[in-house]
């Protein structure tokens, strides 16, 4: 009886179909139908990824992530503990002090936003591949050089961070596949694949609005290249100065040179700058990048009195006021363009008043890792300034049209100079075109000087850590202040960052940096 | 089945007691009224081991159910104050848990039956409601006096009827339909207020100056003198009016209803309303063989919700008390810049998130005897619900101020077809039935914002006010999914003694991976109805006693979302190309083709007995349940996957219970009844793994993580409290010991803290009990009932804040905090309270006025408190908090708890 009855039923059901006909997404296939749709989708949709509007994503211009490794693991700034504000856990003590864990969240924030970009030109790259028909043979050389390109960048800030990663190059890899590479192997190959691409990016500035606007194009892989060379010695054991000085030379034979006004470079419409060699562009009605470090450093007050809001934490340490000179007459013209410190004025340079009238008053001096119960609690600290400040910018401040500036020619100059020093020539000429572009006084070109240099040019620019690990004077900075006895770093193990312990427990095969 | 409890107050009752009533109310004398409502309860109860009950598809005879359900009828269903149709089952089934809104009313009411199985949230029971799957929050649109009875399916040997949805349990509502009756029209209607009785209590203006002089802080003063706790309570008020009709002959009949319910809570400006309107048709017709059900029922509900309950607690408790309340000279609110997270609590008061939602259903249900015992069935239904959001937040909270609007429409089409075949044998009986079901549904919606206002006057009125639309404020989606089931079912039954039963449902699903389309959930279940053997005659103190076992599957797919299973790209981000500003495209997560069922396999074995008249009834269910393939969002290692989560099918839990209920009559005499009925629950439950393979290699979840955590000042990362170990229960705290307070130099006091962790409690009870006891003198009756919940701890995360002296002069502390003068807010087992409480839910007292008149059938009178009383060791304001749904609040009180109320309300019930 069943059985009959059974039968229209199963009729029925076999008419009606279970496939999914998605609307608000859709499968790739659709969008890779012309080269342009290839272009979009393949290469320009990965630039979406180099800024950012949450912790950890983003080169820079986010907390919690990329930048932070740079910044807080160095001596340049720090996140004091204001109370119970920014105690967070220990976070920011550890990564002041040197005594972070593999447990750490921006070590794994840091590793999942890096791999994500890799894992992305990875898939971008087997599309170009399977969609080559589409495309002209130059066209697929030209995109596929520029996906290459982004990913061996990437590659790059991996290797600084934390040394022998694993080298993944396809989106198939399967997880048994992915194992750690030596550092010097993964260097080699984001050096030869910025090499082979070098000639098939477009030879444009990338930070004048435009058609290669924000884009990795030649200048952008050059510098990475002066870069990867600057630091070969730290990262494959060989130092690589003439290689150095040659990808500077080409650098600033493409006509970058020094903005006569430092501040220009960071101005709200600093697209315009001719010495910014890669920025990620902001602006508050076209893109969604956000810039939060000014957000996190200034005083409550401070922002409000620009009608944002500030979460008063970051500031100078000790170690940078001292390098700028800081209360002395020979203070750094650069100091007050990079930092608020005493009275606090709005737009308007009328004083912004604290909590009970009085001006408010940043103490530069009175900053020490843990500030509560102090005084100074809540204005220790000389605050960012660094960009201008843009009086439309939304949410919070953070969504502002000053352009992040990732790459510029200054240090162009400050690498060639460090470059040439070391193989043993005088290289006073790039020196003084730096000091003298602020307005300072010349100084001889000696490698001391030149650490300092960089820390007063590029201060708030992420350089810090790298610089000093260069110089070998990497070290837990904060010594003395009474509270943790400062940890033994004599071996160098903290100048690698350690494989974040999550990222460990999904693959044994990772092994974990010495010394953690 | 379980007992009935004895209450006496429906005016309406079922089916049955209606006709009882009428029958007698020819008499109409007062004694005789009361001797009926007594008689009817004790008739439920005879109605349960013979009557004729719907569970899932299929009617069948109460003593041949084999799984563990639990019917709650009106007469059980809570009095008091019920605003939602929700707390009207609050306490009175053992393994039913609602949290409901009482304390934390912002919450949506939480319901679960048994427990958590699954860990990716979807633990909400199927509701079914006169045949129309739903879901809890359309539940609750319901008017209270409109739903007939609660039946919930428990183990899997009754939800296996629901394949794939039933994992979570499923709560089956059965409306009030028409009687066959002469024409009547029924009116209820409560009206009361809320009162607050708890609070946090904070330092007071020049105890808060006293405390920051002390402490050498530099401190706003204001000169006022404000208790903010206080600045955003208010009178509660509530009311339902409910209007009821029907009337009919045995042929047709219909009944109509119309509801409303307005709801001012003690917190200012959050408001509920509910309006609701329900129609019902029956027509029978060719000599009864066919019966022909038309179902309507719409309705509207209106909120005025606080947009972020937590920051408006915590800083109605710390903000600045020596600012004066309300606005300043300027005509708007002083803020204490420096306290960042949170704001003038008036200010915030400001901040408007409404919505409005709107709910029809229709359902046709036709039912044909072709043959004799040879029924069809065909059943379609429709859904349509619309939700409009609105929200402002005014530029003095909000730089910038923001607007948005959004609407979300859910259409919902079911339609089964049902063959039933049933055979009377001498002395056994035969019941099949097959069953094809189709579903479709379709999600749409769309919002958008935009900020930039140059005046709050216009809140989220015109949007074209605020100057800027940001790319990420506006967006809309779509999905669509469908799912197909077959549902075999055979049931025996010998000699009114055995039955077994045995199900067979296939579910195929649209959202399920290509190649795990359809999931097979088969379920077998036997009852011995031992009173009925003939060896137990003579005992005739035994009315009834009955022994079921069961075993079966059942899915769980609610943590499934459409396409899903799809490797699909959508819109990622704006970059600049060719010059201008383009959107990309890309993928934004992982996908998983292999995505499939999650399984539970449940094990039941159940006892009912009655005694003595039925004066003792008790009911016994002892389970076990294991998932399988368990639906969570792994972490998987980047590389090679893009990105570090993956909704897939690896791990496994357990869950074994003991339910108990039981219900007693030890006074029953003309004049005077007293019944008293309880049920137990016990729980265990433990993560069992979260590895598996996938894609032919081996995952392995991190075996410890994070559930809740702490939220305020100073608590950004690494603050988690409540975490998610495999091999414990779900949810444990796991934090590290505290030895006591030190003092330091400057005679500050700080956590003694051991630096390793351990696990020192579970979040959720091991035991929770609802006990309802009922007394009727005469024309008067009185009932209480009282809910439990034990062997669960409490994270005081109120108090580790609030007494933190550190928070000065920018936070306000509480009262005791500056005698104490701890300057630390480690976190550690310091502040881990026992969470046991038993909550004196309310008291009803009811007088049933005696009527002389012709017209008025009944007429009630009621007086109520809900929230009496909670006895408890717990240190904070209430106990009763989040204890059962796995979130980022599970087991944390953290500043967040509304203050404590009661309700006073008082009821009219009149029907003519």
């Amino acid at each position: 009886m069943k059985k009959t009855h059974l039968a229209p039923l199963l009729l029925l059901l076999a008419a009606c179909t279970l496939d999914e006909h998605p609307r608000d997404q859709i499968p790739e296939e659709q969008i890779l139908t012309t080269a342009t749709g290839l272009y979009r989708n393949t290469v320009a949709t990965l630039y979406s990824y180099i800024g950012g509007d949450q912790d950890g994503q983003g080169l820079q211009g986010t907390c919690r992530g990329v930048y932070d490794l740079q910044t807080f693991g160095s001596d340049e700034a720090m996140l004091p503990t204001r109370g119970t504000d920014w105690y967070d856990g220990g976070l920011w003590q550890d990564m002041y002090r040197h005594t972070w864990t593999a447990g750490h969240d921006l070590m794994k924030n840091a590793w999942l936003y890096l791999y994500k970009v890799i894992a992305l030109c990875n898939r971008s790259l087997q599309q170009l591949d399977s969609h080559r028909h589409i495309l002209t043979a130059t066209q697929l050389q030209q995109y596929q050089a520029e996906v290459r390109a982004i990913r061996a960048i990437y590659y790059w800030y991996l290797i600084d961070f934390f040394g022998p990663v694993p080298l993944v190059t396809s989106p198939d890899a399967s997880m048994q596949e992915v194992r750690q590479s030596t550092r010097q192997q993964v260097f080699q190959f984001a050096v030869d694949e910025l090499q082979a691409t070098l000639p098939l990016l477009a030879p444009e500035n990338s930070t004048h609005p435009g058609d290669y606007y924000g884009r990795v194009t030649q200048p952008v892989a050059l510098f990475v290249l002066a870069k990867l060379m600057l630091n070969a010695q730290i990262y494959s054991g060989t130092p690589q100065w003439e290689q150095t000085i040659r990808y500077c030379n080409q650098l600033e034979e493409m006509g970058y040179r020094l903005e006569p006004n430092y501040e220009d470079n960071f101005a709200v419409h600093n697209e315009t700058s001719v010495e910014n060699i890669w920025t990620i562009p902001l602006d508050h009605h076209l893109y969604r990048s956000q810039q939060q470090n000014l957000f996190r450093s200034y005083h409550y007050r401070h922002a409000a009195a620009y009608g944002f809001t500030g979460e008063n934490g970051s500031c100078a340490t000790l170690t940078t006021l001292r390098i700028f000179g800081y209360d002395t007459p020979d203070v750094d013209t650069r100091f007050a363009l990079n930092y608020w410190a005493g009275v606090v004025t709005d737009l308007n340079g009328d004083t912004v008043p604290d909590r009970n009238g009085r001006p408010l008053t940043y103490q530069p001096w009175a900053v020490q890792m843990d500030l509560s119960g102090t005084p100074y609690a809540e204005t220790a600290g000389a605050r960012m300034k660094k960009y201008q400040v843009d009086k439309n910018a939304l949410k919070d401040g953070k969504l502002m049209d000053n352009d992040i500036v990732l790459f510029r020619f200054a240090d162009v100059l400050l690498m060639r100079a460090e470059a040439t020093i070391r193989c043993g020539r005088d290289a006073q000429a790039d020196y003084d075109r730096v000091r003298l572009r602020a307005g300072m006084p010349t100084r001889p070109a000696t490698l001391p000087n030149l650490l300092d240099e960089r820390l007063l040019e590029l201060c708030w620019e992420g350089w810090r850590r790298q610089d000093l690990i260069r110089f070998h004077q990497y070290r837990s900075p904060y010594q003395g202040d009474g509270q943790t006895a400062p940890i033994d770093e004599t071996d160098g193990h903290t100048t690698l960052y350690p494989i974040p312990a999550d990222i460990r427990a999904l693959n044994s095969n990772l092994k974990q940096n010495p010394g953690y | 089945m379980k007992t009935q409890t004895g209450t006496f107050t429906s005016p309406q009752g079922t089916r049955h007691e209606v006709r009882t009533r009428k029958r007698r109310m020819l008499c109409t004398a007062l004694m005789v009224l009361t001797v009926a409502l007594a008689a009817s309860a004790q008739e439920a109860k005879r109605d349960s081991i013979g009557k004729t009950m719907r569970v899932g598809y299929s009617d069948g005879k109460a003593n041949t159910v084999a799984g563990a359900i639990d019917k709650v009828t009106e007469q059980q269903m809570n009095k008091g104050l019920v605003i939602s149709s929700l707390d009207a089952l609050s306490g009175q089934a053992a393994g039913v848990q609602v949290t409901s809104g009482g304390n934390q009313a912002a919450m949506m009411t939480a319901v679960r039956v048994r427990g958590t199985t699954s860990l990716t949230g979807a633990n909400d029971p199927l509701v079914i409601i006169d045949g129309v799957i739903s879901d809890l929050s359309t539940l609750s649109t319901i008017y209270p006096a409109d739903i007939e009875s609660f039946t919930i399916l428990k183990d899997a040997s009754e939800t296996a009827q629901y394949g794939s949805r039933g994992a979570a349990g499923v709560i089956e509502v059965a409306t009030k339909k028409g009687t066959e009756s002469q024409f009547h029209i029924s009116y209820n209607g409560t009206i009361g207020f809320e009162s607050i009785y708890k609070r946090t209590r904070m330092l007071d203006a020049s105890q808060f100056r006293q405390a920051a002089t002390n402490l050498n802080l530099d401190y706003i003063d204001k000169g006022g003198d404000t208790d903010y706790g206080r600045s955003i309570e208010r009178t509660g008020f509530v009311q339902n009016h409910h209007v009821a009709f029907g009337g009919g002959t045995e042929e047709a009949n219909y009944r109509a209803s119309i509801g409303m319910t307005e709801h001012k809570t003690v917190v200012e400006t959050n408001n509920h309303r509910n309006y609701t309107a329900k129609v019902d048709i029956s027509q029978q017709a060719f000599d009864k063989r066919l019966t022909v059900d038309l179902g309507f029922f719409g309705s509207i509900q209106k909120n005025n919700n606080l947009p972020f309950l937590q920051k408006l607690m915590y800083s109605a408790h710390t903000f600045n008390p020596t600012i004066p309340n309300g606005r300043n000279a300027d005509g708007g609110y002083d803020q204490v810049t420096e306290a960042t997270w949170i704001n003038n609590p008036n200010s915030l008061l400001e901040m408007k998130n409404d919505d409005d939602n709107g709910h029809l259903n229709a359902h046709l249900n036709a039912e044909a005897t072709l043959l004799e015992g040879l029924k069809l069935r065909a059943f379609a239904s429709y859904s349509y619900s619309s939700v409009n959001n609105a929200h402002y937040y005014p530029t003095f909270v909000w730089s910038h101020g923001e607007a948005y609007r959004g609407n979300n429409k859910s259409e919902e089409l079911l339609t089964n077809i049902a063959l039933e075949y049933n055979l009377n044998l001498p002395t056994s009986n035969l019941q099949l039935m097959a069953l094809g079901e189709g579903e479709s549904q379709k999600v749409k919606g769309f919002y958008t914002t935009t900020t930039n206002f140059p005046t709050d006057a216009f809140g989220y009125d015109k949007l074209s006010a605020g100057a800027t639309r940001l790319w990420d404020g506006t967006d809309s989606y779509s999905t669509d999914a469908h799912m197909e089931s077959m549902l075999l079912r055979a049931q025996y039954s010998l000699a009114d003694r055995y039955t077994l039963t045995g199900n067979a449902r296939i579910d195929a699903s649209s959202k399920v991976g290509k190649n795990h389309r359809s999931g097979f959930f088969p379920s077998v279940s036997g009852a011995w109805v031992i009173s009925n053997e003939n060896w137990m005659k003579r005992l005739t103190f035994v009315n009834n006693a009955k022994l079921r076992a069961g075993y079966g599957l059942s899915g769980n797919l609610g943590a499934i979302d459409s396409y899903n299973s799809m490797q699909l790209v959508q819109p990622n981000g704006l970059v600049p190309l060719e010059g201008t500003s383009a959107t990309t495209l890309g993928i934004i997560r992982n996908a998983n083709p292999d995505l499939k069922w999650e399984v539970k396999r449940t094990f039941n074995i159940g006892l009912d007995a009655a005694f003595w008249n039925e004066r003792i009834a008790l009911s016994i269910d002892l389970y076990r349940t294991k998932t399988t393939d368990m639906l969570y969002v792994y972490d998987v290692p980047v590389p090679p996957f893009p990105y570090d989560k993956l909704l897939a099918n690896l791990g496994s839990m357990r869950n074994n219970g003991l339910e108990i209920g039981f219900g007693i009559t030890p006074l029953q005499t003309k004049d005077m009844l007293l019944t008293i009925n309880m049920n137990w629950s016990f729980q265990s439950n433990k993560l069992l793994s979260l590895d598996g393979d996938y894609n032919g290699q081996h995952l392995t979840a991190p075996q410890m993580k994070g559930i809740s955590s702490l939220w305020g000042a100073g608590f950004h990362g690494a603050s988690d409290v409540v975490m998610q170990i495999v091999g414990q229960p779900l949810g444990v705290f796991y934090l590290p010991h505290c030895n006591g307070l030190t003092t330091d130099a400057s005679g500050a006091r700080h956590y003694d803290v051991s630096t390793e962790k351990y696990i020192c409690g579970q979040a959720t009870p091991k035991a929770t009990m609802g006990s309802n006891i009922a007394f009727r003198f005469r024309q008067w009756d009185i009932t209480v009932q009282t809910n439990g919940a034990f062997g669960h701890k409490i994270y005081n995360g109120t108090a580790l804040t609030y007494m933190n002296t550190l928070s000065l002069p920018n936070y306000n502390i509480m009262q005791g905090a500056p005698e104490k003068n701890i300057q630390d807010q480690t976190i550690s087992d310091y502040w881990l309270e026992r969470g046991d409480y038993l909550n004196i839910d309310y008291l009803t007292v009811g007088w049933t006025i005696p009527t002389h008149s012709r017209h008025i059938q009944s007429l009630r009178l009621s007086a109520s408190v809900n929230n009496l009383a909670t006895i408890t060791s717990y240190s904070g304001t209430t106990p009763i908090i989040n204890s059962s749904v796995i979130n980022g609040t599970l087991g944390i009180d953290d500043k967040n708890t509304f203050p404590v109320y009661r309700s006073y309300t008082a009821g009219l019930s009149i029907q003519f």
